[in-house]
């Protein structure tokens, strides 16, 4: 059968990709022998969710599906801001593309030359770029140049990148490439980073971590994953455990929203913005199966 | 008996100024314990941070911590030039989750990375750190009430730790005592 991924048309932030993936079914079904995802005029893909959408479509193609995107604006519209992004680049070779696929790649051409954007590049262990974290991070210091906190911020974004990103290399365990980009949105007052990939998911990693912590392992991969952010926030908690537990820390220090999408769930963080509000964890399960980790985290750009 | 602490500067063993990920740290740590086994007999060695931009957490533990985890009690490690808190905290992030603490000494006063020493030993330790080298006995003696069995204890718990190190001396008495060096 044909599953369809309508998506609106409308900016799409991973929850409203996530909708769109819901109301479509199981892409990953076993009776789906075909995934379109339709993009009609209007609908503007943000960072994270495209590269969301980028590991979706080559996980389809990958288990011998046929996949279509199909663009009714065709260059001019969405389309033309992925091709910049460095999207088709990595777009699985069988996976088709209406009206078609971008003749060049503007990544390639413009690579580096918007400071709001970081192209997507892919995370390979065999093919590790060690320039990537930097990269991110440096992006992120000049699109948050006019916050006070900045040069914390970046060192803290540093580490933040370095620890996703070395997650994906050491225990993704997948022939899929993972991905990294950032996006910033000066109308929106923020910059969007996004690192996703296809493979075993974090809970492959924290699970033998926390084997000590008897409370936590039989905890459910939902209310584990809200553990941390917990440990996270708590003021004892901070920076008391592996790398993606001190990050999570950091990332909530300095106020990120945190967006975590696991093989059927998600958990979506909203830090406290003002003193009577408490940081918020909204948490999804029952998902439709999407393979991996994908992780997106928004910044203020004025602090 | 004041022995110079032998010097590691961690950049020369990297590939660029910022250290990235497990990978990259099991083969910095290698290096670090060829230096260390070079500098046979050594007990005290300074690692300093120069030139050392920025360490993520795993890169931290797969180097710095797992090195003094690995020669605990036996050889001490401290460091110099930490020159950012986002290092630091690293570090600590690290140090703590493999229950090592590490000494940074800056402007002739440490700082502890990691695990802190318990409430009956803090002041202990604070009093070792003050100088080079120090007995159970000399630490009764500025605190009346103390009983000897008790401050060997509190020394003897934070060598165990990793606070300190320690190393066997003939006594006043003619018996054996032990000293306790300050790691830095």
């Amino acid at each position: 059968m044909q599953c369809v991924i309508d998506l609106p048309a409308k900016w799409i932030n991973p929850s409203e990709l996530e909708a769109a993936v819901q109301r479509s079914g199981q892409p990953h079904g076993q009776d789906v022998f075909e995934v379109e995802f339709r993009f009609p005029v209007g609908s503007k893909l943000m960072i994270d969710a495209a590269i969301r959408v980028l590991s979706l479509a080559n996980q389809l193609a990958l288990t011998s599906r046929r996949v279509r995107l199909a663009f009714d604006e065709g260059e001019a519209g969405t389309m033309g801001y992925l091709n910049r992004a460095g999207f088709f680049d990595h777009l699985a070779g069988p996976i088709e593309v209406l009206p078609w696929r971008p003749t060049f790649s503007a990544a390639a051409v413009h690579r580096g030359g918007n400071a709001g954007l970081v192209e997507i590049a892919r995370i390979n262990k065999d093919h590790r770029d060690t320039t990537l974290p930097g990269r991110l991070a440096e992006a992120l210091r000049r699109a948050c140049s006019s916050r006070a906190d900045v040069s914390e911020l970046t060192n803290a974004a540093w580490t933040i990148f370095a620890e996703l990103i070395d997650n994906v290399f050491s225990h993704s365990r997948t022939p899929l490439d993972g991905y990294a980009a950032l996006q910033v949105y000066p109308r929106g007052d923020r910059v969007v980073v996004a690192v996703s990939d296809s493979g075993l998911g974090i809970m492959e990693t924290l699970r033998p971590a926390l084997q000590a912590e008897s409370r936590l392992s039989g905890l459910s991969d939902l209310d584990l994953l809200v553990e941390i952010f917990r440990q996270g926030i708590s003021r004892h908690g901070a920076d008391r455990g592996d790398g993606l537990r001190g990050s999570a820390a950091k990332a909530i220090r300095y106020r990120a929203d945190l967006d975590v999408r696991l093989p059927s769930l998600r958990v979506r963080l909203t830090p406290a913005r003002g003193s009577y509000a408490p940081n918020t964890a909204h948490c999804f399960d029952r998902l439709p199966l999407v393979w991996g980790t994908h992780i997106g985290f928004t910044l203020r750009l004025t602090g | 008996m004041n022995e110079r602490p032998s010097v590691i500067v961690l950049r020369e063993l990297m590939e660029g100024a910022e250290g990235w990920g497990r990978e990259q740290g099991r083969a910095v740590f290698q290096q670090l314990l060829e230096k260390v086994e070079a500098a046979r007999g050594c007990t005290l060695f300074k690692v300093s941070l120069r030139g050392v931009e920025r360490a993520d957490i795993s890169f931290a533990s797969e180097t710095l911590v797992e090195l003094t985890r690995r020669f605990r009690s036996e050889k001490g490690f401290y460091l110099v030039d930490v020159g950012n808190e986002d290092l630091a905290e690293n570090i600590e992030a690290a140090a703590t989750r493999k229950v090592q603490p590490l000494l940074v000494w800056s402007n002739g006063s440490a700082r502890v990375l990691g695990p802190e020493p318990s409430q009956g030993t803090r002041d202990t330790l604070h009093f070792a750190l003050e100088r080079p080298q120090t007995r159970a006995a000399e630490y009764v003696a500025e605190r009346p009430g103390m009983t000897i069995a008790n401050a060997s204890m509190k020394f003897k718990q934070l060598w165990q730790q990793g606070f300190l190190l320690r190393e066997e001396s003939a006594a006043d008495s003619g018996g054996m005592e032990y000293i306790y060096r300050r790691i830095g």
